[in-house]
């Protein structure tokens, strides 16, 4: 282990600088890798909330955390995906549900049957097939039982209030034995051949040192655009907004189960509601003056916003993630679109991608450009599926026009034109998003292939026809079996109150 | 229902035409798709032994055959792995397993704490002895893998098999499920002036066939994709110089493995695959550094069997069609492209044309060419086909055979740069490659890497997390495991007895 990496220091701030701590700190503590912290001044106000994706849990599982503390620590809710509406009264209301739709049908996948179904005239919508929708839609929590494993899939986010989560990150550091310091500002420090980064000095003059590092400064990349000049690609053209408004409202009585998405005529809005409040946020275009987005987000919303603040967003990839004996996570790394609320997402693939590649020695020169290729890759896969939001759009209003009109990667073209002609999702390496989140997203903007796989059409008509009302009747089922949502923080917030327990995972 | 059936014609009669006529007969409405199969007596097929990956048996089970008479119908035997000697350089070899090299610690791969205890001097066994395969493979044992718990490390299985006799297994199956086959040999092909489309055949004895769609399963022939539509040939002789085979069967021989071996030659490598009744082999060498006539004694003076005949020659080049799907033509085998079966991929290449075609293929109703779904075809083919050829040179590349010209050449070349970087990120760290659809697999990627002599600088220090004295008995453990695992196997020629006999066939074993 000669010149193996010893001392690692993570500067930044919020959840993506504990986040790295945590995961550093639990998977490499053991091969003796000191992990310091040097923490900058929040840059979150009430209203922010990390809407998660599914994959989140098994991070925290990997950390040991225990969920029902989390949730109730953080005042935090349950997502079971995103309903998006549209308020301009061009298209249908869709879901997309962290889970699969349907079940296989006489031994074949159940999509192209329910193309074929709906191609002779079946009425009922793709994500009513939908057990994860179904309960979203019924306010219930869904978990799923021998039967549900049988029938599918099915997962969830959560809605984490970004104060309190990140406090909850940075205890959990701490506890495990991560250094922390503190400063207003930095100096960065370079080694005496100039190249890499030595360390960097505090507000109060103190110097932290360390041999390898984590830029998690936010869009701001500190470390490495500031200091290590990696250049950035801008992706503003692929996307129509360039400000959000984030506020938050009081909680509402019955808090829905995911998040409700709706798109007005100068951008969209959604809701996220999580046990404080409900956590607004509304995406638009410059092009509107500040003073009409607040009017904008306050009709779309229907709720006394409140704590409104307005921030210019600037979607974008460094060239390099990691460059000389610095990583860059989160925004520093790479900015996105707000739409699917994939940030927690893109700090979470930072990590777990550096985590095998983490130098072994002095030169890791190869290490590097696997994971900035990994990286690259995974980012524009997500980007993607961003952008497919957009230009499969069929709202009304000049923002969305736009948003039709935006350039797409020759990837995407790809994904959509096979999808539109077969019904098959084209699947890449280093997806974020699975084949059901782009099934979802496809057919919810009313991409209706038009052929499907032939190999359904040997099951005869009345087995399709029983089949399809099968499953219907036991996602009904299912459905009154669960329990709402409210019920379910309860007793996430009554397993927490017991004695600490910290959980097992192998 | 109320459009005519689209008619689907597949041209060549081998292994790849009949597996094509099966699969289409089996997944698509007889209402929709009419089948017909051309295929000329006179032409023989390249049909030798052959060797196959875990992956036929879904193909086999797609078709809902039974396992039992398929054995016995095609002379198969059991494979779970293919043994390569003298790759590396002469008196050393291993296996490639069909299955991992221990188990996941930690979410941890497992070669980090093997590597962790060999350079923290626990003096681990070597690495195969924690595979149960390989194990299995060293005492030609088989038993059916237990899907329902691991008794040590997890393990899959494929066939050797007659590639004559599936073809003709295949074959009674397909017309019996109403394919229709038309024997004659193909004259001329014809071409709608204005699409470019092949619109029918012409047979030597002047009848005619018209189609909708045509399958070219014609072999190194390629008369529709290649001669016709004119698909551009892509060459990768530059990476795999081998361009000559001489196959023969000989008597079986007393060692019945369960496994194929691949045995590394001064211009190439001799293949040996045991089926039921004899033993196939064949030499692939590269014609420029031997003669046929000494390739031909090699191969005849490392037969371990009496020869069945002479040997048969066969010439290609490594490469493939840039197009395996043009116009209203999809190449399958040889038709679309070859690489040596040094990795038994030629049926698996096959199944996999197969079943992206049956997703893909135009309906009745939407009988024009879709350039997006042929687009997606090509796609998928090409992605395969490479990753497959970068596996195949890290055969050659990685040896220590100096002084030989076929192995000094190929260590010298260079390399894809897709390969060189994999290599770069084994040897610094034993970082192997991950692809979603696990072709090839971690495991297959270790298999080749530490067999072909190569050792990483360092482990990921992810395995640090293991105290080393934990570490030290978890290996043990697992190393007894594997031991007690393959001692309770039978013979591999003992369940192939048992198995494959009509009397008393053995079927409780494979349930539990």
């Amino acid at each position: 282990m000669n010149g193996a990496v010893q001392d690692l220091v993570i500067v930044g701030r919020d959840a993506p600088v504990w986040l790295a701590a945590c995961v550093m700190q639990s998977a490499l503590g053991p091969a003796g890798l000191r992990v310091t912290v040097v923490e900058l001044p929040d840059a979150l106000g009430a209203a922010d909330v990390y809407a998660t994706l599914p994959a989140l849990e098994p991070l925290h599982a990997r950390l040991r955390v225990e969920e029902a503390r989390l949730i109730s620590a953080t005042r935090g809710a349950f997502t079971l995906g995103k309903r998006f509406q549209d308020t301009t009264g061009q298209a249908a209301a869709f879901f997309h549900a962290y889970g699969s739709t349907g079940a296989r049908i006489d031994n074949t996948e159940f999509l192209p049957n329910w193309i074929k179904a709906r191609h002779y005239g079946l009425p009922v919508a793709f994500e009513d097939f939908c057990l994860t929708a179904a309960a979203a839609t019924h306010g219930r929590m869904l978990l799923p039982d021998a039967e549900i494993e049988r029938h599918g899939f099915t997962d969830y986010g959560y809605h984490l209030p970004a104060i309190p989560y990140a406090a909850w990150l940075r205890q959990l550091a701490l506890h495990r034995g991560v250094v922390r310091h503190e400063s207003q500002e930095l100096e960065i420090l370079m080694t005496p051949g100039g190249s890499d980064i030595a360390g960097v000095r505090l507000d109060d003059g103190r110097r932290v040192l360390g041999d390898f590092f984590i830029d998690a400064t936010g869009a701001g990349s500190l470390l490495l655009a500031g200091r290590l000049a990696v250049a950035r690609e801008s992706w503003r053209d692929s996307f129509p907004a360039d400000r959000i408004l984030v506020a938050h409202a009081p909680p509402v009585s019955s808090q829905p189960i995911y998040a409700d998405v709706r798109a007005g005529e100068n951008g969209w809005l959604a809701l996220h509601p999580s046990q404080a409040c409900t956590h607004v946020i509304h995406s638009f275009s410059s092009e509107t003056p500040n003073h009409r987005a607040i009017e904008n987000a306050e009709r779309l919303a229907r709720l006394e916003l409140q704590g409104v603040e307005i921030r210019a967003h600037d979607p974008g990839r460094r060239l390099l993630a990691w460059q000389r004996n610095c990583v860059a996570i989160g925004e520093a790394a790479c900015t996105f679109d707000p739409i699917h609320g994939v940030d927690l997402q893109a700090v979470q693939l930072g990590l777990v991608h550096l985590l095998p590649l983490f130098p072994v020695d002095s030169d890791y020169a190869v290490e590097r450009d696997e994971y900035n290729k990994n990286l690259q890759s995974a980012f524009e896969r997500i980007r993607d599926f961003q952008s497919a939001h957009y230009v499969l759009n069929r709202y009304r209003g000049a923002f969305w026009e736009r948003a039709r009109l935006t350039p797409v990667s020759s990837d995407l073209l790809r994904r959509v034109g096979v999808f539109r002609a077969r019904g098959e999702v084209v699947h890449y390496e280093d997806e974020s998003f699975s084949i059901d989140d782009w099934q979802a997203l496809m057919l919810g903007h009313g991409v209706l292939p038009e052929t499907w796989d032939p190999a359904v059409d040997r099951t005869p008509p009345d087995l399709l026809k029983s089949e399809l009302r099968r499953i219907l009747g036991f996602i009904r089922r299912k459905v009154e079996e669960q329990r709402s949502h409210a019920e379910y923080l309860q007793s996430a917030s009554a397993a927490s109150a017991a004695p600490h327990r910290e959980r097992r995972v192998d | 229902m109320a459009h005519s059936p689209l008619h689907i014609v597949i041209v060549g009669g081998g292994s790849a035409g009949w597996m094509c006529a099966a699969a289409c007969a089996q997944v698509l409405h007889p209402d929709r798709y009419r089948l017909t199969l051309v295929e000329s007596d006179d032409i023989g097929t390249v049909g030798v032994g052959e060797a196959t990956l875990p992956a036929l048996r879904d193909f086999n089970t797609l078709l809902r055959i039974d396992e039992a008479q398929f054995m016995r119908e095609t002379q198969a035997t059991f494979k779970l792995g293919i043994e390569f000697r003298n790759w590396d350089r002469p008196g050393e070899h291993y296996v490639h397993p069909f299955g991992s090299f221990g188990q996941l610690w930690g979410g941890v791969e497992f070669q980090h704490h093997w590597m962790r205890a060999r350079q923290r001097g626990l003096n681990p066994a070597p690495l195969e002895e924690y595979s149960c395969a390989v194990r299995a493979c060293r005492r030609n044992s088989f038993d059916f893998p237990d899907l329902k718990s691991t008794r040590s490390t997890v393990y899959g299985y494929a066939y050797h098999f007659d590639a004559g006799l599936y073809a003709q297994f295949l074959r009674r199956w397909a017309i019996a499920r109403g394919v229709k086959r038309i024997e004659g040999q193909v004259m001329d092909v014809a071409l709608n002036g204005q699409s470019g489309d092949i619109t029918g055949l012409t047979l030597k004895s002047g009848a005619t066939i018209q189609g909708d769609f045509f399958v070219d399963a014609s072999g190194f022939r390629s008369l529709l994709l290649g001669d016709k539509l004119g698909s551009p040939w892509e060459d990768w002789t530059h990476w795999l110089p081998c361009d000559r085979a001489l196959a023969v069967p000989c008597e079986r021989s007393a060692d019945f493995t369960p496994f194929t071996r691949s045995i590394a030659q001064r211009a190439g490598w001799i293949w040996r695959i045991p089926l039921q009744h004899r033993t196939g082999n064949g030499h692939v060498f590269a014609s420029r550094l031997i003669s046929e006539d000494e390739a031909c004694a090699t191969l005849l003076g490392q037969l371990d069997g009496q020869a069945m005949g002479e040997p048969k020659l066969l010439r290609f080049r490594a490469g493939r069609r840039v197009e395996t799907w043009k116009r209203n033509c999809v190449g399958i085998g040889l038709a679309s492209g070859f690489l040596e079966p040094l990795e038994s991929t030629s049926l698996f290449l096959i199944q996999q044309g197969i079943q992206d075609m049956l997703r893909l293929l135009p309906t009745p109703e939407a009988r024009g060419i879709d350039e997006r779904l042929a687009g997606e075809f090509n796609r998928r083919t090409d992605a395969l086909y490479e990753r497959i050829r970068d596996f195949l040179i890290l055969h050659y590349v990685a040896n220590r055979r100096h002084g030989e010209p076929l192995w000094d050449h190929v260590r010298s070349y260079a390399l894809p740069e897709s390969l060189q970087h994999k290599l770069e990120l084994f040897a610094s760290r034993g970082h192997v490659p991950y692809f979603k659809d696990g072709f090839f697999s971690r495991d297959s990627w270790l298999a080749v890497l530490f067999g072909q002599g190569l050792m990483p600088r360092a482990y990921d220090r992810l395995a640090d997390f293991i105290p080393l004295e934990d570490l030290d008995a978890q290996l043990r453990v697992l190393h007894t495991r594997v031991a007690t695992h393959v001692d309770d196997m039978p013979s591999h020629a003992d369940v192939i007895a048992r198995y494959c006999s009509e009397t008393e066939p053995l079927r409780q074993v494979a349930m539990t």
